[in-house]
């Protein structure tokens, strides 16, 4: 930021709400806010930063703690984490909550940072024709590329999709098939709850599920037990027994979920809102295993933040929309840029609750309703944003870049978001006057005689029109007749030229951009001729065919050019395209050859 | 005929050089020096007429050649603060016009109204684009410093005489020179300019300098000019500040303000250009440099204050009619252009660019008599295909005004016929052929514009609305973000980017 003019840094230290407590740009956290939670992992006090590290991608995930400004630990993950939550699994004291990653099929159970327990998602039905392909490959009846061919062929018909090992084997490249169906062919096939991968992972939209903690039996307060709630790529939500990890409940959904918000206690009454990747929203209760309420958005939903009995949506349309939970819409904002996530902020010892809302325009706006109460602005995208209780420090926001970078800002106890409307009355740019200049009062002569000579310049204007466009008439005809265009007019080859020269010198390189511009037909049988002065030049091949020209396409044909001169003078080259058999050019080209450096220096 | 032969062979030389026959000058001195070789004066006037021969302002000469550009070392702040550099093309404070009314330079700046080195070379942002650009002799763009404008310009070196060089370098003593002040200083220029031998003419400054006990400012500047040819910019500045203490000197003032320029040090220039006017007010070279700085970062509306202050100095400086005259037609008011030309056409100058000017001023301002008599008059002064293909160009937006399709059609054809690199014209016709229908002819012009000057931002925004109308959102959202890199402002690039969005989100 060290580019931002004095003045702006100045005035908006002054008005801040936040401290900035620590920023690393090389923090290597690459996260979103599903995988982010801060929780009082040692029952001290004190609360840490808890990120399941997305790594490259493919690579080097990490479940990692931070406490304060330093790391605490690392756990390796094997799989991309698509969600991380914290919560309490028994009544034992100290009530030390427990961490769940989820990834693959699979969610990993972290109690006191080491692995507890590893649930496996329920298995699904495997496509009977996938099972026959892979057992005919077991049997090495077929080789990769047929068992590819196959699996494409089933992947487009086939009502139940296919396998993780299917669709992984489907992006290979050829040379890798053959070790990955000798690696997989032995093992029988499952299709399992969740795809693995999703490789676009930078994208916000595309998790695979999503997990959330769901306050269970009669203690409605953060100390109670929490169920897992999850949303899997098969379209289903699953609520799992903290204890037991067994499915207490099953709900389908009519699209994958992708964004996920749960309150309520399980044995009484309790809501589940789901984004879905079909973009609409869908809202479920305890008695019933279908949606009771849809809400269909205009756009995707990028973010998804319950405030008190609302929902608030971020979409990707630039908007932000309200909607009770019954789905009816309250408000809709316009926002300056897209949103890349969203968080709630809640200071329930004030009563405070807002919304956060980081912008791809590097940017973290703080909505209350419909208005904005804060501006925050960050060096980097924000792509994951979490805010609540850090170290013992109440208002906390902690958010990671896109960069990779780790930024911590705490809201300053003194902070008042004070709610004003947004700006009421006519726009700004009304009372902007536009710079208009004055007339002039040699304008006003020049109109004057205009007025008075109207016949005699209007006569004199239209002799001088026809002349014009006499010589304008035979310029182009002896342009047309000698081809000195770059384009050629004839019907049958509709070319067009244009040539570039590189090089400092004695040697240039001369590139040729020739396009054949017909809708359909191409072009055939052309040669290339250069015309130059041969005491200043020498060229390898003065003279060569060119291949068939496909309509639309450039295509770049290179030569090189010699500079025999070191007088420091330059000449034209003329370029000519030709066809076969023919002696007048198509076209003409004129290379304004640039004076050669290179003898003049040696 | 007897009088003349017995007049003073010497004197008559020095007649000659005094009016400027430095031919016939240094002629009569060879003469001279075959019957005496030790003849000091006649030795001293040939070195002086030789140089005067191919003798060229430095301190006009300013070009950046290509390895000063790309391989600028001392750039230390990658992003400088607006108004304080001139690598910024696109910081705009005087509220000048925008590229959609005032076209732009390669780098972003808004062209000028005469054409000066450097005027439309500017930065090229890659090596690339720097060494792709057409350098040839008759476009001021860059060059390799070394060679280049010295090269022509100075090419006497390079010619071989008959009889050997006058003075043969190597077999020079300098330090017996040096201790010579009234021959030293000749040969010092003729090695200068005439050898174009900058570090021999660096020893001979640098003993001459210390012969005289570093109080002669004269060398200084000297010197200070050879560390400038030699990229030293710090050492020149020292040279020349130290200059400046001994003696107060126009020349002086407007070196080192060359030297801030090559460091890009806009403000510490200015700053000097103001000092040198309280010691020398109204000089016209000092207000003529503050202007062109000015223009150079983009605010033209004071350039045009200083320009406006030269003309107060010195009402015939073609430079500042021009420019003044330029910005006027930019600014809508092309009355008053029309009158800075005529005052141009009235003092002399009669070219192509002038009558081409006077004939879209004309056309403009309503006079339409006058307009296409001067496109004519304009064609028939035409000393270049550049120039040709310029007029033709400005010829077809006249026929584009009047709704004379064809003719437009047919001009922006030729201009390309004279130049083929002419993007405007590629990109007007494109427009013209898309009026047409002939989709594919004017996405291939509009590629071909883009790729010739890639700082335009029309063939982008045409290319992203074709693109649009066929039904190719994502060419058109590409094209349209092209666009909007080359003019950030401009509302139909914003316009069209919001409804591709829009496009894009909805469900």
């Amino acid at each position: 930021m060290s580019s931002v003019p004095v003045e702006m840094k100045d005035s908006a230290m002054s008005t801040s709400k936040w401290l900035d407590a620590h920023y690393d740009p090389v923090a290597n956290l690459y996260t979103f806010s599903s995988c982010i939670t801060l929780a009082d992992l040692h029952g001290d006090g004190e609360n840490k930063l808890v990120v399941g590290d997305l790594g490259t991608g493919t690579g080097n995930m990490k479940l990692k703690v931070y406490r304060g400004t330093g790391l605490l630990s690392e756990n390796t993950l094997l799989d991309l984490p698509t969600g991380l939550v914290s919560f309490l699994m028994d009544q034992h004291e100290p009530r030390t909550p427990a961490i769940a990653v989820a990834s693959g099929p699979f969610i990993y159970i972290y109690k006191n940072l080491r692995p507890y327990f590893k649930f496996t998602l329920p298995t699904l039905e495997v496509n009977p024709l996938e099972q026959d392909v892979w057992s005919q490959a077991r049997g090495d009846m077929i080789d990769p590329l047929t068992l590819k061919e196959m699996l494409e062929s089933i992947r487009d018909k086939a009502d139940i999709p296919l396998s993780v090992r299917s669709l992984r084997f489907l992006i290979l490249e050829p040379q890798e098939m053959e070790s990955y169906v000798n690696l997989y062919k032995e093992q029988p096939i499952r299709r399992q709850v969740v795809l693995s991968y999703s490789h676009t992972h930078m994208c916000k939209q595309l998790y695979n599920y999503y997990m959330h903690r769901d306050p269970k039996e009669n203690m409605a307060d953060d100390d109670a037990v929490s169920c897992l709630v999850i949303g899997t790529e098969s379209q289903d939500v699953y609520i799992l027994d903290p204890e037991a990890f067994t499915i207490l409940s099953k709900m389908s959904l009519p699209s994958v979920p992708t964004l996920m918000d749960v309150n309520g206690q399980f044995d009484i009454e309790f809501r589940i809102i789901v984004a879905c990747r079909n973009g609409n929203i869908y809202i479920l209760r305890r008695d019933s295993q279908k949606p009771k309420y849809c809400i269909e958005l205009s756009s995707h939903p990028v973010g998804l933040v319950r405030m008190g009995k609302n929902v608030v949506v971020g979409c990707a349309q630039e908007t932000m929309q309200s909607f009770t939970q019954k789905g009816k819409k309250l408000w809709t904002t316009y926002l300056p840029a897209p949103v890349t996530t969203m968080a709630l902020l809640e200071l329930p010892a004030r009563g405070f609750q807002a919304i956060l809302v980081a912008l791809a325009n590097c940017e973290v706006h703080v909505y209350r309703d419909k208005n904005v109460v804060s501006t925050i602005k960050t060096p980097d995208v924000v792509t994951s944003i979490c805010f609540g209780r850090y170290g013992r420090e109440e208002g906390t926001l902690i958010m990671t870049t896109k960069g990779g970078g780790l930024i911590v800002k705490i809201l300053k106890r003194t902070a008042v978001f004070d709610d004003r409307d947004s700006i009421s009355g006519p726009p700004i740019a009304q009372s902007i006057r536009l710079n208009v200049p004055k007339k002039t009062k040699l304008y006003v002569d020049q109109t004057m005689r205009e007025r008075e000579n109207a016949v005699a310049m209007h006569r004199a204007f239209q002799m001088d029109l026809s002349r014009l466009r006499l010589a304008a008439a035979r310029a182009y005809v002896k342009a047309l007749e000698s081809s000195l265009t770059p384009m050629s007019a004839s019907l049958t080859e509709p070319l067009k030229m244009n040539a570039v020269v590189q090089g400092l010198g004695p040697s240039f390189k001369l590139t040729l951009n020739i396009q054949n511009t017909a809708a359909c037909r191409p072009v055939m049988n052309l040669v290339i001729s250069f015309l130059f002065d041969e005491n200043l030049y020498s060229m390898r091949t003065a003279f060569f065919k060119i291949p068939l020209l496909v309509p639309g396409l450039n295509y770049l044909i290179d030569t090189f050019v010699e500079c025999l001169s070191d007088k420091g003078i330059s000449d034209i080259i003329k370029v000519f395209v030709l066809r076969e058999g023919k002696s007048t050019p198509l076209l003409t080209a004129h290379i304004n050859m640039p004076v050669s450096e290179g003898l003049a220096l040696s | 005929m007897e009088v003349t032969l017995s007049m003073d062979p010497l004197f008559l030389a020095w007649s000659y050089f005094r009016r400027r026959k430095f031919q016939k000058c240094s002629d009569l001195c060879t003469k001279v020096l075959e019957d005496n070789p030790f003849d000091q004066a006649a030795w001293s006037l040939k070195t002086r007429a030789l140089t005067e021969m191919v003798y060229i302002d430095e301190v006009e000469v300013d070009q950046e050649g290509i390895a000063e550009i790309m391989l600028d070392e001392s750039a230390i702040a990658q992003v400088a603060r607006p108004g304080t550099s001139l690598r910024l093309p696109g910081t705009s404070q005087g509220g000048g016009p925008t590229p959609a009314i005032r076209p732009v330079t390669q780098s972003g700046r808004p062209i000028t109204g005469f054409v000066r080195p450097s005027t439309q070379s500017g930065r090229p942002g890659t090596m690339e684009q720097a060494i792709r650009t057409p350098r040839t002799a008759n476009t001021a763009r860059p060059v390799t410093s070394a060679s280049g404008r010295f090269v022509r310009l100075g090419t006497a070196s390079m010619l071989t005489h008959q009889d050997g060089p006058f003075i043969n370098m190597s077999r020079l003593n300098l330090a017996k020179y040096a201790q010579k002040p009234n021959l030293s200083k000749a040969l010092f220029e003729y090695i200068f300019h005439h050898e174009n031998d900058v570090k021999n003419a660096l020893d001979l400054a640098a003993l001459a300098t210390e012969h005289a006990q570093f109080k002669d400012w004269w060398w200084k500047v000297q010197l200070g000019k050879c560390y400038y040819r030699l990229g030293l910019y710090r050492e020149a500045e020292k040279q020349f500040r130290s200059a400046l203490s001994h003696q107060e000197f126009v020349d002086t003032y407007l070196y080192l303000a060359k030297v801030y320029q090559r460091l890009d040090q806009p403000i510490t220039a200015l700053n000097l250009f103001k000092q040198g006017l309280d010691h020398f007010p109204g000089e016209v070279t000092l207000l003529t440099g503050i202007a062109r700085i000015h223009e150079e970062m983009n605010n033209i509306t004071s350039a045009t204050e200083y320009y406006k202050d030269v003309l107060k100095q010195d009402n015939t400086n073609v430079e500042a009619i021009a420019c003044i005259g330029s910005n006027h037609f930019y600014t809508d008011q092309p009355e008053i252009a029309l009158r800075f030309y005529r005052r141009l056409l009235q003092m002399g100058v009669y070219n192509c660019q002038l009558y081409n000017n006077l004939g879209l001023c004309c056309f403009y301002a309503q006079q339409y008599d006058m307009t296409l008599s001067s496109f004519e008059r304009a064609l028939a002064l035409v000393s270049s295909d550049d120039e040709q293909a310029d007029i033709w160009y400005n010829i077809g937006h006249v026929a584009v005004g009047i709704g004379d399709l064809t003719l437009a059609y047919q001009c922006f054809k030729l201009a390309l016929a004279f130049n083929n690199d002419n993007a405007e014209a590629y990109n007007n016709l494109a427009v013209l052929e898309l009026r047409k229908g002939r989709i594919e002819q004017a996405k291939a012009f509009l590629q071909t514009a883009a790729s010739l000057s890639p700082h335009m931002y029309e063939p982008h925004f045409n290319f992203s609305v074709l693109s649009d109308k066929v039904g190719d959102l994502q060419s058109s959202y590409v094209a349209a973000q092209k666009s909007e890199d080359a003019f950030p402002e401009h509302v139909d690039t914003q316009k069209m980017l919001k409804t591709l969005r829009q496009h894009f989100a909805v469900l």
